[in-house]
């Protein structure tokens, strides 16, 4: 699904050079729940700003579906991510000033040929998923944070995209919040099959997906299965 | 798209309520002053019913207190005047001549009909001449009229449609000012004597017949060759000072009189115009200012869309979109309160006007919107979308 080759990546500011990401090299197969893990600062958003095509390597390719993306162009790109990629963050990022229904729609935005009621029924089951149906009408304010992080969850799955990446969705949330999100992404691996790469700080949920990659200063450091992912559900 | 842009205007109406009663009272001003410079620039463009090129206009001032002897005098100043071969006609004329400073009202009235304020031209036969005008229904007046029952007028078709409708006027009586009777003789089609962007009024020429009543007019429209120059006026002028000796002759072309008809209603329209440009500066300004800061606030907002699928190009035109939105907001308040002009009739003035001077300002605000929103709405889209995510 997405195949990373010699990923370098290198933030030049006037003073100092970070080199964010060095000498990366990853497949991450359909299907795969993927966990990213590392001391803060070691690349790990970086990897997933690449991974979603927001931001472009220094050095390397990146493989989507088994295309390389570098010829593509700003629109094309846009598009891929409309059409193929979920964000979650860790900061939610829910628009205030829109209801849920209307944040969960945003995507339906920016792909042509989706009809009004289409987009409002597409939402209401993307909802549904996450279980927040009984908060449609709500805004972001009203909500708390799980609710919230359920929301962009349901943002990111409305689409219907193979890959959804996210970045320590669990990051701003108390532990029995977190165990819901990540149910809600693990129903989502299983029952879609939709391929999730995470970000996280927290052992305990690392541990619960198929796969954990460990960083440190931008490289890879460790790559395997994990032993607590439950091979029965799948 | 629109949709959501409608949405999310409203439901950010508290924060965008400054820019929209911006938006709302900057209108408004246009507005105004587009009204007043349609209302001119449309006068200005229907026909003056005269021609005012190569007139002049003698003044005299008489030092003798004889009315008899002064009609004597204005009557040899006419002749020495009209015996020069550059000269092709003159016209004695009341005191409110073509683009003169001075009115003379009457009220005309037809029957029982309703009264009607009218600007009253005495003018001699040879003024239709001398001024060229257009009679396009009945005759001028001639020599034959001396006789006449009534004494016979010409009226402008305005005057004409007020009073008779589209029922023929000539022959018809007008009583004027509660008094007299007088027979309309002609109709022409347009006479606009006050200023060029004045709107045509209802106007009576009355003919001066100086063997019925003799009086001294003391002014006399010339019309002479074409390229007659300063030279003949200054030959003209002391020739005839010669004749009215101690009188006070001045001689002054149409076309000076209408400049300064013409500043007389320019000023206000520039100063208006410079007051207006002040204030719409003022109003971008702000916008611009305000676009800037919203943008820079709504950084992970980008992100965010761009993240979600939207391309750089699509982030453009949603600002762009939202300002015009925003814009909107403001003009349906401002027209709902402008049109109340046209439907009220506030002033005497044409609908048509208010609903151009409407339009342009729509117009205008629009572009406004789009020049402030131009940037900033560039600079959102040129934000790097993991910069604007990583930021929050
Ligand atoms: N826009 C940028 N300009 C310059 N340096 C950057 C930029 N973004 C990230 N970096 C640097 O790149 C490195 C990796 O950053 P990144 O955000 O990927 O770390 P992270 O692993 O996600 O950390 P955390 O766990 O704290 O979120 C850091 O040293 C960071 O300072
Ligand atoms: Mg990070």
């Amino acid at each position: 699904m997405i195949t990373l080759k010699n990923i370098e990546k290198v933030y030049q500011t006037k003073t100092i050079e970070t080199v964010a990401l060095h000498n990366v090299n990853l497949h991450i197969p359909k299907g795969e729940f993927v966990s990213v893990m590392g001391p803060s600062g070691c690349g790990k958003s970086t990897l997933l700003n690449i991974m979603g095509l927001l931001d472009e390597p220094t050095n390397g390719i990146v493989e989507i579906d088994g295309t390389p993306i570098s010829r593509y162009r700003d629109k094309e790109l846009a598009h891929i991510r409309n059409q193929k990629i979920g964000f979650v963050f860790q900061s939610y990022h829910l628009i205030n000033d829109l209801s849920v229904l209307d944040n969960v729609e945003l995507p339906l935005l920016y792909r042509s040929g989706t009809s009004a009621s289409e987009s409002r029924h597409m939402a209401l089951t993307a909802l549904e998923k996450v279980g927040l149906s009984a908060r449609t009408k709500h805004y972001p304010t009203q909500l708390s944070g799980g609710q919230r992080q359920r929301v962009a969850i349901a943002r990111a799955l409305i689409g219907q995209p193979e890959i959804i990446l996210a970045d320590e969705p669990t990051g701003n949330l108390d532990s029995v919040m977190g165990e819901e999100i990540m149910n809600v992404l693990l129903t989502l691996n299983r029952q879609d099959g939709t391929t999730i790469v995470m970000v996280t700080h927290d052992e305990n949920m690392a541990q619960k997906t198929e796969r954990l990659i460990r960083f440190f200063d931008g490289q890879q450091v460790s790559d395997a299965k994990t032993t607590a992912y439950d091979y029965q559900q799948v | 798209m629109i949709r959501h842009l409608f949405k999310l205007i409203w439901n950010r109406k508290k924060s965008n309520f400054l820019l929209i009663s911006e938006i709302f009272f900057c209108f408004l001003v246009l507005f105004a002053v587009l009204s007043l410079v349609v209302y001119n620039v449309r006068n200005y463009s229907k026909p003056l019913g005269f021609d005012y090129d190569n007139v002049w206009l003698l003044t005299a001032r008489a030092d003798i207190d004889s009315t008899e002897l002064r009609i004597a005098v204005e009557e040899q100043l006419t002749q020495k005047i009209r015996s020069y071969g550059e000269v092709e006609g003159t016209a004695l004329v009341s005191s409110n001549s073509p683009f003169a400073f001075s009115q003379m009202k009457v009220w005309a009235k037809v029957g029982d009909g309703p009264r009607i304020l009218a600007e009253n031209l005495d003018v001699e036969d040879t003024f239709a001449e001398v001024m060229q005008l257009n009679v396009s229904a009945g005759r001028w007046f001639t020599k034959q009229d001396d006789a006449a029952r009534y004494n016979p007028v010409v009226i402008n078709r305005v005057l004409q449609q007020e009073l008779f409708g589209d029922e023929s006027a000539i022959g018809k009586l007008i009583t004027r000012d509660d008094s007299s009777q007088v027979q309309v003789i002609g109709v022409v089609d347009h006479y606009r004597g006050s200023s060029e962007y004045a709107e045509e009024s209802p106007v009576i020429f009355t003919r001066i017949n100086q063997q019925r009543e003799a009086v001294f007019w003391g002014e006399i429209l010339i019309r002479v060759k074409p390229g007659t120059g300063i030279a003949f006026e200054e030959r003209m002028v002391k020739d005839l000072s010669g004749i009215a000796k101690n009188w006070t002759l001045e001689l002054t072309t149409v076309e000076k009189m209408r400049q300064n008809k013409e500043k007389l209603s320019m000023v206000p329209m520039i100063a208006m115009a410079v007051v207006c440009g002040f204030l719409i500066f003022n109003v971008a300004l702000g916008l611009f200012g305000v676009l800037w800061y919203n943008i820079s606030r709504r950084n992970g907002e980008i992100g965010l869309r761009r993240a979600l699928g939207a391309s750089a190009n699509q982030v453009y035109r949603q600002f762009i979109g939202e300002v015009l939105v925003l814009a909107t907001f403001g003009l349906v308040l401002g027209v709902a309160f402008a049109i109340q002009f046209p439907m009220l009739q506030v002033f005497e003035v044409e609908s048509m006007v208010y609903f151009i001077a409407l339009g342009i300002a729509v117009g205008l605000i629009y572009l406004l919107a789009i020049g402030c929103a131009f940037y900033p709405s560039r600079q959102a889209a040129a934000i790097h979308p993991a910069m604007a995510l990583h930021e929050e």
